[in-house]
């Protein structure tokens, strides 16, 4: 009886705590529309701080009312006067991205300003010892804390959306702005009170759970220990705060009677504690009602030119070539990370074809890249020791296993909305790194005895697939630089087939695609289980050119990181995919490991290098915030620009290909590194159409459009033939040339 | 029997009835006209005929048979099509494609087959000049036809158009009076949502005429011109007018 009493007390404990992270979320969607998925982050950045202040010898209540009356507050509305502000319109999948970079961002810069592996505490309210006894069970003053904030906030919460003029326009400012702001209120004022207000209950909650979650101070565990909340906003299908109060209470007693009841033996139950929200939230997922069928959500002009098989076939046998060429400079080491990078590559392809072509997301999508490689090391490899090698077989029954998977975490989700299948996919790869990838005990099913992950960690040997064998690196190179390739021109082909047709008809407008007989639930099944086995032949090869791999290669923040570098360099393009794969996957790696070698190897300096590695990481993550504002990505915007220099600016062209060629002549020779030149590359190949628009500028005449011809400038003779050329109208009858500047003072606009 | 039939249809929206039993009939090579004030509901019936909304109670019958619980895609596949007010058309892609994507989801014969059928359809609706173009680029009077061309290679047999000639220049609205009238002699049960009156009259045997909700007058042109419920409600007086 004390057991139940005790679990039960710090079940409700926990469940406050999460009642009021998950309450705070509630009130942000509900004014802004926005499902932020950077709560987590901001309660962590909150807590640090709390216990910076305290570090600088501040009592706790002053730190306390600090983060809480104000870096609450101040970060909240920060966030929706800089970033949140502009979401209003745009598409789900954007704001999904835009809260996911600034989770990411708030991560790395706690990693950096304060050492990750350094540890940290932050204490109890009143100390450990404070506590009464209550039924012979004893409860801390800290848990007395937690459990009368929650109720007061609850309540509080009610009160305002219910009894208060701001809380009905909060409400009103989603549903509708234009009409809150016909009728005299400012919709963008209560959304910023919304997220402040928001905020400042994230940090509370998790000032609140660091405590009686061990004490522990870690950024990304932290963040994660929030995001657990986004179950019971479920709960109240982000709407009801009561419920939302419930699904806490719900989940946080689930949580400690697992604990309580379930045999400590084995990792089984402390995975099962840590999944449990996730679990829950995936339950949650398959019994919520069916949503309406919605039309358009953005009318957005977004040009989109899928290229033809020809083209992308073309392309391919360029970056082949290209990566061949390259590869020759590099070390082995060098020809590794490629290698890793170009997996990473094949996994963005994955995410090509689900956002980018369909509008759907996958937030998880290293998670089914595990999948694949658990079951290709248990049923593909052969041999043993140094002659291990993984056959063709194994990667294929790891691809099908990849999309079983895929079908499996989608087919709840798809009735929905995108943001839930985000979810869906979100809970699937919490579990997954959770359940699966920590899961080292035996297991035993029909007869069979297996360990899905001994030691924590997975052995997966070189490829063999008759005479090719991955055993070199160049080898595996260029094998995922083939297939990436091969995919990639799969891709174009679907894109412009009946099948990519209504992928396209589906993203713009589901509704209209509905009345023409399609059935959407089986037409977005097909395409997450194909990204699925993208992703899961992409894992597999990463797995094999890394050779170990562990939860580590897998983690939630590393597949977010990967969507978010693919968002940016252009989610609908095989060349996005391309660079932001290559971005996750060896881009950062290398970039933040040459500065720390320059750090390590110049003593003076080494702060400056450690700063620009630090800074490398998080500007990555403020261009994602700045999505928004460029849907299409930035490779779109070079190739854009290439265009434009075919047309008009060839002499740059050759010269900027002559200056590629003399720095692979200068890295083949040994006068610069390998890295050098590809950064120096990179460099011209993303600079040099802004100097084809300075040539341009230079070379040519600035053109108006027809219908503003003369409006700023001087109505000249020349503009006046070009008008009637525009204009279709015959240019026989040309006046006495008059001065054009006479001229364009008589006709100048006042 | 008429092909496309609703009984006593209800949609509440929270406390409001948008519709209140609301029974209207669609004949096989007609055009039916669905008038009405802004916000009288009319659609919401679209929305509920198609599926995209579950009323509350009623039903609705396609040919005799009960589709009330049948999903959109369900019901389109069984031959209803129709346009929307706010339009909804496929952004990213070009007109031809627009209008080819719904072959691609019936798969109604061969590649070839389907290629042609839809130059058939861009032919028939006048779109063929601009075929290639984004259809993001399409004046708002064209793009409505895209709408309806898009909803005319389904085959369908029940085509609900929701305000097709709004945004249409005169010359626009002519040809596609004919096109309409072509279509419903070859059998096609029309409906027509429409403010353009004059329009309704002209190409319209029956007409229903809703109000808050409620359906107030059916019946042919004239009778619904004479109507005093009618005239009270919506179309107005000489004198009121003036």
């Amino acid at each position: 009886m004390t057991t139940f009493l005790t679990y039960t007390i710090l079940g409700l404990v926990l469940g406050a705590v999460y009642s009021i992270a998950a309450s705070g979320l509630v009130l942000t969607y509900n004014t802004s529309g926005i499902f932020n998925f950077a709560h987590g982050a901001q309660a962590m950045f909150g807590t640090f701080l709390y216990w910076q202040f305290q570090q600088w010898g501040w009592p706790v209540w002053l730190a306390l009312v600090a983060v809480i009356g104000v870096v609450g507050p101040a970060m909240g509305a920060a966030l929706h006067a800089v970033i949140m502000k502009g979401l209003r319109g745009t598409a789900d999948v954007t704001k999904i991205i835009v809260t996911v970079s600034v989770l990411l961002g708030t991560v790395y810069l706690a990693q950096w300003v304060w050492d990750p592996d350094q540890a940290r505490t932050v204490d109890m309210f009143f100390g450990t010892g404070a506590k009464v006894s209550l039924g012979g069970v004893e409860v801390r003053y800290h848990e007395i804390v937690c459990l009368v904030a929650a109720v007061a906030i609850a309540a509080g919460l009610r009160v305002l959306f219910t009894r208060t003029r701001a809380g009905v326009v909060m409400r009103g400012s989603v549903d509708d702005p234009d009409l809150l702001r016909l009728n005299g209120h400012d919709p963008e004022r209560a959304a910023m009170l919304s997220w402040a207000l928001g905020s400042t209950l994230a940090v509370t909650a998790g000032v609140l759970i660091v405590p009686i979650s061990g004490g522990a101070l870690d950024a990304n565990h932290l963040t994660l220990l929030v995001i657990d909340a986004f179950a019971a906003a479920m709960f109240g299908r982000l709407r009801s705060i009561p419920r939302t109060f419930a699904g806490a209470m719900v989940l946080g007693l689930a949580a400690n009677y697992v604990l309580a009841y379930l045999p400590s033996a084995g990792t089984f139950t402390g995975n099962l504690r840590v999944s449990l929200p996730m679990i829950i939230l995936f339950v949650v997922l398959v019994v919520l009602p069916q949503d309406r069928l919605r039309g358009a959500a953005v009318r957005t002009r977004e040009r989109y030119r899928p290229p033809t098989v020809r083209s992308a076939a073309v392309w391919g046998a360029v970056l082949v070539a290209g990566v061949y060429l390259y590869s020759l400079l590099l070390s082995d080491a060098g020809v590794t990370t490629l290698a890793l990078g170009m997996t990473f590559a094949i996994i963005a392809l994955s995410l090509t074809v689900l956002t980018g072509y369909a509008g759907e997301l996958n937030l998880a999508p290293l998670a089914f890249g595990a999948v694949a490689t658990v079951v290709a090391f248990h049923f593909g490899v052969q041999g043993s020791g140094l002659a291990a090698r993984l056959n063709v077989q194994g990667v294929l029954l790891a691809v099908v296993a990849a999309a079983l998977a895929g079908g499996l975490v989608a087919l709840p989700a798809l009735r929905l909305r995108g943001l839930y299948l985000a979810l869906a996919t979100l809970a699937f790869g919490e579990f997954l790194s959770n359940m699966v990838l920590r899961d080292t005990t035996e297991h035993e099913l029909l007869g069979m005895r297996f360990t899905l992950f001994p030691d924590g960690s997975l052995v997966v040997p070189p490829l063999k697939a008759g005479p090719l064998d991955l055993r070199n690196g160049t080898s595996s190179l260029m094998t995922a630089t083939v297939l990436f390739a091969l995919i990639g021109i799969g891709l174009a082909a679907l894109r412009g087939s009946g099948y990519g047709r209504r992928l396209a008809a589906m993203k713009d407008s589901p509704a209209a695609t509905a009345m023409l007989g399609q059935n959407l639930v089986r037409l977005k099944l097909s395409v997450f289980m194909i990204s699925a086995a993208i992703a899961g032949l992409g894992g597999v090869l990463m797995a094999s050119a890394s050779g170990t791999v562990s939860q580590e290669n897998f983690t939630f923040v590393g597949s977010l990181g990967l969507l978010m570098l693919v968002v940016v360099a252009g989610i609908g393009y095989i060349s996005g995919a391309l660079v932001g794969g290559l971005m996750a996957g060896a881009g950062s790696a290398v970039l933040v490991a040459t500065f720390n070698d320059l750090a390590l190897a110049h003593e003076g300096m080494a702060n400056v290098y450690t700063l620009l590695g630090h800074l490398v990481l998080v500007l990555t993550a403020l261009v994602g915030m700045g999505v928004g504002r460029n849907p299409s990505g930035f490779v779109h915007d070079i190739a854009d620009g290439y265009r434009r220099m075919r047309d008009g600016a060839r002499p740059v062209l050759y010269g900027g290909g002559a200056v590629g060629a003399v720095l692979y002549v200068l890295a083949v020779t040994g006068v610069i590194g390998a890295w050098t030149f590809g950064i120096a590359a990179l460099c011209v190949a993303m600079f040099l159409p802004l100097a084809g628009d300075m040539y341009r500028a230079e070379g040519r005449v600035r053109r108006t459009p027809p219908e503003l011809a003369g409006v700023d400038e001087p109505y000249t003779d020349e503009l006046r033939t070009e008008l009637d050329r525009a204009l279709g109208l015959p240019a026989a009858h040309r006046p006495a040339r008059l001065a054009p500047a006479l001229r364009g003072e008589a006709n100048a606009p006042a | 029997m008429p092909l496309l039939e609703t009984r006593d249809i209800t949609v509440r929206f929270g406390g409001n009835t948008a519709v209140d039993g609301v029974g209207l009939t669609m004949d096989e090579g007609q055009i039916t006209g669905l008038i009405g004030p802004n916000g009288a509901g009319k659609t919401t019936m679209f929305n509920t005929i198609t599926g995209l909304q579950k009323p509350a109670s009623g039903q609705v019958l396609l040919d005799g048979a009960d589709i009330t619980g049948l999903s959109p895609a369900k019901r389109a596949r069984r031959g209803m099509a129709r346009t929307f007010q706010r339009l909804e058309l496929f952004l990213s892609l070009s007109v031809r494609d627009n209008v080819r994507v719904a072959g691609d989801v019936l798969r109604k014969g061969s590649r070839k087959q389907l290629d042609e059928a839809t130059d058939a359809v861009l032919e028939r609706t006048g779109l063929t000049d601009i075929a290639g173009r984004d259809v993001s680029d399409v004046p708002i009077g064209r793009a409505r036809v895209v709408e309806v061309a898009r909803a005319l290679m389904t085959s369908p047999r029940v085509l609900l158009l929701d305000e097709p000639a709004s945004g249409q220049t005169e010359r626009e609205t002519e040809a596609f009076a004919e096109m309409l009238t072509g279509l419903a002699a070859e059998g096609l049960a029309i409906c027509l949502v429409e403010h353009d009156l004059p329009l309704v009259m002209r190409l319209c045997s029956a007409i229903h005429v809703l109000d808050y909700g409620e359906l107030i007058a059916s019946g042919t042109p004239r009778e619904i011109r004479e109507s005093p419920k009618v005239i009270a409600a919506y179309i107005g007086t000489e004198e009121a007018a003036s």
